[in-house]
């Protein structure tokens, strides 16, 4: 079956491409399975999408994350990560930067409303 | 005591449907104008941010329209599209083992942030890939690398690994 195949050329392919910071190939726990899902599935894949490719995705997502890391850390305050890197990427890209934005501020927002609700019950 | 927006009611997990719910009416909640930008980007004139304001809440009213007349599965996976998130546990364990020292709360949230949208982007280029080949939905493995043999040739997938030489 053609998933099968894909599959065995996946990990050869997997060791080429997608090395971990620390270096270690192949066996990466799969730290994102459950939630990549659910995101797949709302970016427009099918309900149940295929494990490899959430592997896949998996792997891809993690070197992004590392190498933005990597970014981060070289310029502005070195060796240090700050909320610089968003600002870094705005010059990139106009989407990721309205999604951390959205994220941001309903982060804000529900602090804010769950703060208000707290005061509430304690006052009057 | 004046509140900003409404009170949002304790979460209850027990009933999917309170929850769905209780998720469109926070869909509705309006979103206050915060600047997370250092001062310097601040340059906007005044107008400039009316007008931006205006097509915002144009955008929302449009916006709360479309999710309104959204079918039972469409509405499914727009709520997995807007709730998926990866956990923050693993973003700040990943990024502290990168940096060996802490980083804060923000920065998680930034990172999961844009690692979203990316894989988004890759989802969406696979899924243009998948309709291209005349092939279906569960998207499979070639799919997922052509996206990425495209994105990188666009250079929107971020690759320090290999130095372009100019001069040899």
């Amino acid at each position: 079956m053609a998933e099968e195949e894909d599959e065995t050329v996946f990990d050869e392919d997997l060791d080429d491409g997608a090395g971990g910071a620390d270096g270690s190939h192949g066996k990466r726990k799969r730290l994102f399975s459950k939630e990549l899902r659910c995101m797949m599935y709302g970016f427009g894949d099918d309900q149940n999408p295929y494990t490899e490719s959430v592997d896949i995705l998996g792997d891809l997502v993690i070197e992004f994350a590392t190498e933005m890391t990597h970014k981060a850390m070289s310029i502005g305050r070195q060796g240090r990560v700050q909320v610089e890197d968003i600002v870094f990427l705005i010059r990139k890209d106009p989407r990721k930067f309205a999604g951390v934005k959205d994220l941001l501020t309903m982060n804000e927002e529900l602090k804010r409303a769950r703060k208000a609700f707290d005061e509430a019950n304690y006052g009057s | 005591m004046q509140t900003p927006n409404q009170k949002i009611p304790p979460h209850n997990h027990s009933n999917a449907n309170t929850n769905r719910t209780l998720w469109l009416e926070m869909m509705r909640m309006r979103e206050p104008q915060i600047n997370l930008l250092p001062k310097k980007l601040k340059v906007e004139p005044e107008k400039k941010k009316e007008k931006r304001q205006k097509v915002d809440e144009d955008e929302i009213q449009k916006m709360q329209v479309l999710v309104s007349s959204f079918s039972e599965e469409q509405l499914n996976r727009y709520e997995m599209y807007r709730r998926s998130a990866f956990p923050k546990a693993a973003i700040k364990r990943l990024i502290q083992s990168i940096t060996g020292s802490s980083v804060s709360q923000n920065v998680v949230i930034a990172m999961s942030g844009i690692s979203k949208v990316f894989a988004g982007e890759i989802v969406e280029e696979a899924l243009d890939v998948c309709e291209k080949w005349g092939d279906t939905p569960p998207l499979q493995p070639k799919h997922m690398r052509e996206a990425v043999r495209r994105l990188k040739s666009r250079e929107q997938i971020p690759n320090t690994k290999h130095k372009n030489i100019l001069f040899h």
